[in-house]
């Protein structure tokens, strides 16, 4: 079965949250985590009842574009409504569903005091199916007058609304049947049923093109579901239920997608990740030509796909912005000297590459854009990252992105954050005029939120020394890391299985597992053991653990193995280079005083503060 | 524990995904009768609902033959044969 796959899965406690959301105990933060997910029809009608009963509605309905919404449909639609009105939440919209009675488009459209028109509409939705129109039943040679017909009833009944109830609707296209009558021949005949169903979407379209209605494009939502996915035929012989389950799902993000973009929801701004999202691999590590990004390599490939769609995204209006945990100086580098790089320094219109948490940094991007922070769309390769994003700014959508680069462009595409009613000259300029517009400011720290964020990864930490089975991962860490690394030393393998069997040397390799999976080996430490103090020779860490405070939980870990084995004093230094700038405060920010004397960094273990942060330590097995 | 109260058990949890507010106490002998929800849709959504977590399917005639928790458990059975 296909997923929505940009959304993640249903979380473990969506019961209890939607209980919670019942008693009015759950805030809109805890209702996005359980919104933004995989939610089948029975899940959806279960949070639909959690957010519409009056302690629910009360606590969560503000905030939300208020939308009343008719439908008319030949089909039954009953199924459709819980599904519906949650994708609308998801889109910033509150959706007030009235269905009229099983196939009564024209009925209802012709008279004010019709059932919907007396409901006082905002829009009335018009889900017609193909078997709702003449030319699926009838014969062959009616085809062509069929059409004409069929869009005459359409525009009629559209028509109808607009004067009865005063309100435009949103007529649907047609999906294509799942199966062929006469297999190739069809396409050619304008008799056959497919034929007749593409002629009737082209002239609608050019219909509609001028009429203050809205086109809804099942055609193209069905064929990347796949007609087969779409239809239900059993549900349809025995129910009069046109779609599976997958594809009610689907169609309902389609509608809610466009009712979201008539109420003025939907995003203007993609802010994209670097490392192993923009292109492959880490540019502090691995160089401005180390990373992934040549064409004709899988790879590369993958990820210029992504660069190619968020630059025919710009061109169509859509803002881009780069937020990244990297030096600056280094980040953009790519983007003004690399030559296989398809995005260009002038096409993001705020660029933040530094080390702050990402909430933060969104948050800036949307102050110097001066858009709602509920205008981005978050593209990150790093689902903890994602996960921080979710919990702290949940009006930030956030896609799922897999492990494989070579769907994150689909998977973006497919989640439709850029609904959009109409293309002008100022929107094409748009993205041009914020970066012209953009301006920098300092960012702001979030430190309590950050200690609630830390706490809710459940890190662990296993510390071990050099061992046969971690030394090609730890001689691969020394060698390559470049930001997190004190003094840049470079070993080879057999120099470090050399400390590892020297008593007079501590080695340490830490790992770090979280809530989302195992980080593996991240950080390296070597240290002399002398008489009456230590002396740290190497201290690296990979930088997709920075900003855990994995660096105070080592720290801490240092010192007090240093006071049971009676050391007093702890020494370090720091070497900079082009690329270590990250660390450069590192030693202070540990408690380490500068000797002047000595010229070294000093650190007293009896006076030592230990940071604690949370993480809880695995002892080796 | 038999394939049977497996069945049952798994059973429990769909209907109370599906009928989650009716207020009936789930077990082997209850049927359509029972519960007011338990109407045409209400079928077609648990039938649907019963064929993504077996991974089964079910015949169009099935529909209207199973209205009854113990009949959907022999065909579940049957099914996964």
């Amino acid at each position: 079965m296909q997923n929505r796959d940009w959304l993640p899965p249903v979380a473990d406690d969506f019961k209890t949250i939607c209980k919670q959301i019942t008693e009015g105990s759950a805030d809109r933060a805890s209702l996005a985590r359980v919104l933004h997910t995989q939610l089948d029809v029975n899940q959806c009608t279960r949070l639909m009842k959690a957010v519409c009963s009056d302690a629910g509605a009360s606590v969560i309905a503000c905030g939300f574009a208020q939308v009343k919404l008719g439908i008319v449909s030949n089909s039954t639609q009953d199924l459709l409504v819980a599904p519906l009105f949650i994708a609308g939440l998801r889109r910033g919209v509150w959706l007030n569903i009235c269905l009229a009675d099983f196939d009564q488009a024209w009925q209802e459209s012709q008279s004010v005091n019709s059932k919907l028109c007396q409901f006082g509409p905002d829009f009335i939705l018009i889900n017609q199916d193909y078997r709702g129109y003449p030319f699926a039943n009838g014969g062959v040679s009616q085809a062509k007058s069929d059409v004409r017909s069929s869009l005459d009833f359409i525009t009629q009944v559209a028509d109808g609304f607009l004067a009865n109830a005063g309100v435009p609707c949103i007529v649907q296209n047609l999906a294509l049947p799942p199966a062929n009558l006469l297999g190739n021949f069809d396409i050619r005949h304008h008799t056959a049923l497919s034929a007749t169903i593409l002629a009737f979407n082209q002239q609608l379209a050019e219909r509609l093109s001028d009429s203050p209605h809205y086109l809804l494009d099942v055609f193209s939502e069905a064929a990347h579901l796949g007609g087969t996915q779409w239809f239900d035929q059993r549900s349809w012989l025995s129910s009069r239920i046109a779609l599976s389950e997958e594809g009610t799902l689907f169609y309902c993000e389609r509608v809610a997608a466009l009712v979201g973009a008539i109420k003025g929801k939907s995003r203007k701004c993609l802010v994209l990740d670097l490392d192993n999202t923009l292109w492959g691999g880490v540019i502090g590590d691995d160089g401005l030509y180390g990373i992934a990004i040549q064409p004709g390599t899988p790879r590369g490939e993958a990820h210029l796909r992504l660069q190619q769609l968020a630059l025919e995204l710009k061109q169509a209006g859509i803002i881009l912005a780069v937020c990244s945990k990297n030096d600056e100086k280094n980040a953009l580098e790519a983007f003004q000297v690399h030559p296989d790089m398809l995005l260009k320094e002038t096409d993001i219109a705020v660029f933040v590459a530094n080390w702050q948490d990402k909430p933060t940094n969104l948050q800036f991007i949307a102050t110097t854009l001066n858009i709602g922070i509920d205008a981005l769309v978050f593209v990150d390769d790093n689902p903890a990252e994602r996960e921080i994003v979710r919990t702290m700014l949940p009006d930030v959508a956030v896609p799922e992105m897999g492990r494989d680069p070579s769907t994150y462009a689909d998977i973006l595409m497919r989640a439709n954050y850029f609904e959009s009613l109409s293309q002008t000259e100022d929107d094409l300029n748009r993205a041009d005029q914020y970066r012209a517009n953009a301006a920098r400011s300092k960012l702001q720290n979030n430190a309590t939120d950050m200690q609630e964020y830390l706490r809710s990864l459940e890190m662990v930490a296993r510390v071990e020394p050099f061992l046969s089975s971690n030394i090609v991962r730890v001689t691969q860490l020394v060698n390559k890391t470049n930001q997190f690394n004190l003094t840049t030393k470079r070993y080879t393998q057999d120099q470090i299985e050399r400390m590892a069997a020297n008593v007079d040397m501590l080695t340490l390799s830490v790992r770090l597992a979280d809530r989302f999976g195992d980080n593996g080996l991240v950080s390296v430490v070597i240290c002399h053991k002398q008489p009456m103090q230590w002396e740290i020779d190497s201290w690296l860490m990979s930088c997709r653990v920075i900003k855990r405070d994995l660096e105070h939980w080592i720290c801490d870990y240092l010192v007090e193995h240093a006071i049971t084995s009676g050391i007093n004093q702890i020494i370090a230094r720091y070497l900079p280079t082009e690329k270590n700038v990250l660390v450069e405060n590192l030693l202070p920010e540990l408690g380490f005083c500068w000797d002047e004397q000595l010229q070294v960094w000093s650190l007293d273990t009896r006076h030592y503060q230990f940071h604690r942060p949370p993480i809880s330590k695995l002892e080796a097995s | 524990m038999s394939e049977r109260t497996e069945v049952l058990s798994a059973l429990e949890d769909i209907f109370d995904d599906v009928f989650m507010d009716a207020d009936v106490s789930f077990s082997d002998s209850l049927s359509s009768d029972d519960i007011e929800e338990w109407d045409s849709l209400a079928q077609i959504r648990l039938l649907t609902t019963i064929e993504k977590h077996f991974s089964i399917q079910f015949e169009i005639e099935q529909i209207d033959q199973l209205k009854s928790v113990s009949s959907l458990v022999d065909a579940i059975l049957a099914k996964m044969a």
